[in-house]
């Protein structure tokens, strides 16, 4: 596999990561949600153009359609909790806490 | 060339690791928009200069502007940057740890990979870069989407529309 294709699925792996790790803030895995989407992004419209298979290249403008609309949903969501505690602390987030 | 490539897809992973250590959102968001213009610069490296102007004009502009203005909104009286806590210090450390063990592993020789060779740079030149080429490959790919991909563009067009009332509606609190 070409190099800098195992770069950004590294990329990507870094993103997961740091999604699937809280700190405080909870924009912060926002963020990285929206890194993984960069790096799908690029790896997919490197390997369109890398490929030379011109229809394919359709498949990275829908993803970022897609980004977009869950992006929204994620602030909209983001926006409540942050008007009914304050802060996004994700320590907040503890009504389910036995 | 390839070097260029080479350099600005480090310089990726490197901005990837910056925001995945977890700082205060605001060095968060400077370090994707950083490596979202950095991501720009290796799709144009393969030619493709319509879907490096996306990232820039849709993500980097849309899509990050909206994070910048709800980060402002969130933020906190202290920010946190990468030299102010050793958490994120070490994550950032580890990280790019990681990154420099992969380019080591590049740089030493031929390497096999489920099936594929790969050693050296030879893979990040794109081959019949001079001169025009006779179809502008991205362009023609995203103008596509309007007549052969007209369905993608109408689900599309519509979840965007649906979106935008789920957005009002759950900030209304009408789940």
């Amino acid at each position: 596999m070409p190099y800098i294709y195992i770069n950004i699925i590294l990329a990507f792996v870094i993103s997961l990561i740091g999604t699937l790790i809280y700190r405080s803030h909870l924009i912060s895995s926002l963020l990285c949600l929206e890194g993984m989407i960069l790096s799908l992004f690029t790896l997919n419209a490197l390997l369109s153009l890398n490929i030379n298979f011109t229809l394919s290249t359709i498949v990275p403008l829908i993803l970022l359609v897609f980004a977009a609309c869950e992006a929204a949903v994620g602030l909209a969501l983001l926006i409540i909790i942050s008007n009914t505690y304050g802060l996004d602390y994700v320590q907040n987030l503890n009504l389910l806490q036995c | 060339m390839m070097y260029i490539v080479f350099i600005m897809g480090v310089l990726y992973v490197v901005g990837f690791i910056g925001f995945s250590s977890k700082p205060s959102p605001v060095y968060g968001g400077m370090s994707l928009v950083v490596s979202g213009g950095l991501g720009c610069g290796i799709i144009m490296g393969s030619g493709g200069s319509f879907l490096g102007l996306v990232v820039f004009l849709v993500y980097l502009g849309g899509m990050m502007v909206v994070f910048g203005y709800t980060i402002a909104m969130a933020t906190e009286e202290y920010p946190e940057t990468w030299g102010s806590n050793v958490v994120v210090l070490g994550a950032f450390l580890v990280g790019l740890l990681m990154e420099v063990f992969m380019i080591m592993w590049l740089f030493s020789g031929e390497h096999e990979l489920m099936g594929f060779y790969f050693g050296g740079l030879e893979d990040l030149m794109v081959l019949g870069e001079e001169g025009f080429e006779y179809v502008r490959e991205d362009y023609s790919g995203g103008a596509s989407l309007y007549s052969y991909g007209f369905w993608f563009l109408a689900m599309a067009g519509w979840m965007l529309f649906v979106s935008i009332f789920i957005a009002i509606e759950v900030t209304r609190k009408r789940y």
